[in-house]
């Protein structure tokens, strides 16, 4: 097995997953916040592939593919509510979206 | 080509009744009344069909059981969708199908104008179906079905006109009333099966001996509860007489003709069972017996001419339910069969009389009709002959059948049904007449008077014809069994269930002699209490017990539904409001409190929900790092 040794990925991996993680848990715009989870999205992908090379085994390939996929189409309406919010003038500030509140 | 036949009449009214619910307001009511009157006759055919291949079978060989599908199976337990074809059930198709289809035939001219036909016809057939079910069952279980399906057929009839209250309320009191009947013969079942495994009436006849005596007395009390309640006999008749709300031709079929001698078909039909308890086939008698002196007595003083012909009905089933519960079987369906004729004759030819006085019940004012419908004059008089039993009319041969087997059954019991019986034909003889006169004799009433210029004769053909039919059958029917000539109807059934006691020649005409005296006396007194413009009933004390009709509704209300109606009241006050009321509204204010506490974590904060989340998510990798 050529390359650098599963763990190394595994480093990258995490410090994309804690990137991510802080900026959902840090930051305020809804649109950072959707970035932030993709890069989680990503670190976890990058996991999975990097255990499919260390086995040898496709699997974690093909499921690297569906997380994109599902990623693409949770951008697709996470970017429609951020413009439907911008739409209506509603601030783009996940503190102020808290109409849930119990 | 017997089996074909049985299944043709059974399933041709339900094809009707489907048909007419099916079709809607597409087809006219016309023709649902075709519908419905051609699906009962071609039952009719399928009857007679099934009766001609048994007549010409061999004896002793004159039983079809004829299984559709095995319709439950539970281990080693199955019923079949089955019908059984023998001398008895054939007797009873050709009577519910044929009586029935002129019925439903008349009906096409009485109910004629009606807002409601098609249903009116949707559930006649529907009615017909359920009976010929009834009696073609070849089992226990689907006898039952049968008998509901009658229960709610005769509910749905009695309460037709839905928006007559006193209707709505009898049809539940008949539901109610027969509910009680078909609980004790379902538990009568359950019975069986546990004692004998099995509800085919040839299984469970051949071990109805193996079974303990008390328990066998249980079954057939069960029994005999449900054949007291569909048959109107004491102390479940309170039904019957408000059951005459309904339309003139379902008291003419359903309360008159078949549903209501059902009753003596299952006790003729379980005879084996019976007579394994003969404490209770005696106890059926000694009801049949008080049933007919009670409620001729209450004929007596009626004034509506349903409820007169009504409470006879009940009286005549008394003597069914007599010969039955001595075992004259023979005697018993016969009497069913021309009280079948005669009675569905009178409560025709009454129909005639009230759609020709536009609906009016009360015979206080009518009187003198004989001039204005002659024809409907001389079939109600034959009824009236053939009910109280003159010679040569069909009466006459059945209920001296019955009151000689009494007679011939001897002992103090035998000799008390014979008094009973014969004190019964008096009474007949007495209301019959009472009514014929006060209807049809003296004077043209006023009322009567300002009706005769309305210009439709007597009645459509579809009416006249029906009750032409039955005319002829009320005044030959009786001549299939003369005593020490030749008996055929009795020995037909008698291959199913063979009579326990035979009345002599001599006993027979000896009775006969002693009954068609009584029906004279009877004739008698009315003519000349009539003609002198009094009443039968002359004690002021007598009159009123029985207009109250011996207070059987006063003591149901006081013993049942008063403590019932006060329970339920105490029930609600003291259990549904502080307990079950308070709890509720406890449990709801309680759910309201903790659910506003909880609600404080819901923040609304998207990222404390992520934090949230990462936190937990951290804590469980520490507990699973730490377990492992």
């Amino acid at each position: 097995m050529d390359g650098p040794d599963v763990g190394w990925y595994l480093i990258v991996a995490a410090t994309l997953f804690g990137i991510g993680a802080l900026g959902v848990m840090l930051r305020r715009s809804p649109l950072i916040v959707l970035l932030s989870l993709e890069i989680m999205l990503n670190a976890a992908s990058l996991t999975l592939i990097a255990f499919a090379r260390q086995q040898g085994n496709l699997d974690g390939q093909i499921f690297a593919l569906a997380v994109m996929a599902v990623a693409a189409a949770e951008v697709a309406i996470g970017l429609g509510l951020i413009v439907a919010m911008a739409r209506r003038r509603v601030p783009l500030d996940v503190d102020q979206a808290s109409a849930l509140r119990g | 080509m017997i089996e074909v036949g049985g299944w043709v009449c059974l399933l041709a009214p339900l094809a009707g009744a489907v048909a007419i619910t099916l079709a809607g307001v597409r087809i006219s009511r016309r023709t649902a009344g075709w519908i419905s009157t051609l699906t009962t006759f071609l039952a009719f055919g399928g009857a007679l069909v099934a009766f001609v291949g048994l007549w010409a079978a061999d004896h002793g060989d004159r039983e079809e059981l004829s299984t559709a599908y095995t319709w439950l199976a539970s281990g080693n337990f199955d019923v079949g969708f089955q019908i059984l074809l023998d001398p008895l059930s054939s007797t009873m198709m050709l009577v519910v199908s044929g009586v029935g289809g002129l019925i439903v035939w008349y009906s096409m001219g009485y109910m004629h104008g009606d807002d409601e036909e098609r249903r009116y016809f949707a559930y006649m057939s529907l009615f017909v179906f359920s009976m010929l079910l009834l009696v073609e069952a070849g089992n226990f279980l689907l006898l039952l079905v049968g008998w509901g399906l009658v229960g709610l057929a005769s509910y749905l009839l009695i309460g037709f006109w839905h928006r007559k209250p006193e209707a709505v309320a009898a049809a539940k009191k008949a539901f109610v009333m027969n509910a009680i009947g078909d609980a004790t013969f379902a538990l009568a079942c359950v019975l069986l099966i546990w004692q004998t495994g099995t509800l085919e009436f040839f299984g469970v006849f051949e071990q109805v001996d193996g079974i303990p005596s008390t328990m066998v007395t249980l079954i057939a009390l069960g029994l005999l509860g449900g054949a007291v309640a569909k048959s109107a006999q004491l102390p479940l008749q309170t039904w019957l007489p408000d059951a005459m709300e309904g339309p003139t031709p379902v008291s003419a079929l359903i309360h008159a003709a078949t549903m209501v001698t059902a009753g003596v078909y299952l006790l003729v039909r379980a005879h084996p069972v019976f007579e394994a308890a003969p404490g209770v086939q005696h106890l059926a008698a000694g009801l049949g017996a008080a049933t007919l002196l009670v409620a001729g007595a209450i004929a007596l003083v009626q004034w509506d001419i349903k409820r007169v012909i009504a409470y006879s009905t009940m009286s005549q089933i008394g003597y069914m339910f007599m010969a039955a519960g001595i075992g004259a079987y023979g005697y018993a369906m016969f009497h069913l069969m021309t009280h079948a004729f005669f009675k569905a004759l009178l409560f025709m030819s009454a129909g005639l009389v009230i759609h020709h006085l536009d609906g009016e019940q009360d015979i206080r004012r009518m009187g003198g009709l004989k001039e204005v419908m002659p024809r409907t004059h001389v079939a109600f008089l034959v009824g009236i002959l053939a009910l109280v039993g003159i010679p040569p009319f069909a009466g006459f041969w059945s209920k001296d059948g019955i009151i000689s087997s009494a007679l011939a059954t001897g002992g103090a019991f035998g000799y008390t049904l014979y008094v009973a019986a014969l004190v019964g034909a008096l009474f007949t003889g007495m209301y019959a007449f009472r009514l014929y006169y006060t209807v049809f004799r003296g004077s043209q009433s006023e009322f009567a008077a300002s009706h005769a210029h309305v210009g439709h004769g007597e009645g459509p053909l579809s009416m006249l014809l029906p009750v032409g039919v039955l005319t002829v059958l009320s005044t030959v029917g009786g001549l299939l069994v003369i005593p020490g000539v030749w008996q055929p109807f009795t020995d037909w059934i008698g291959e199913t269930a063979e009579a326990l006691v035979e009345p002599t020649t001599a006993q027979d005409y000896g009775t006969s002699a002693i009954a068609v005296t009584l029906g004279l006396v009877g004739l008698y007194l009315a003519r000349r209490a009539f003609y002198a413009d009094r009443q039968l009933v002359t004690s002021p004390g007598a009159w009123r017990v029985l207009e109250h009709k011996l207070y059987f509704d006063e003591a149901y209300d006081a013993l049942f539904y008063r403590p019932a109606a006060a329970l339920s009241v105490a029930l609600r006050r003291n259990v549904e409001e502080p307990v079950v009321e308070r709890s509720l509204d406890e449990i709801g204010a309680g759910t309201i409190q903790v659910g506003g506490e909880v609600g404080r974590i819901q923040s609304g904060l998207l990222r404390g929900y992520a934090v949230a989340v990462a936190f937990a998510v951290a804590v469980l990798i520490v507990v699973f790092v730490a377990v492992r």
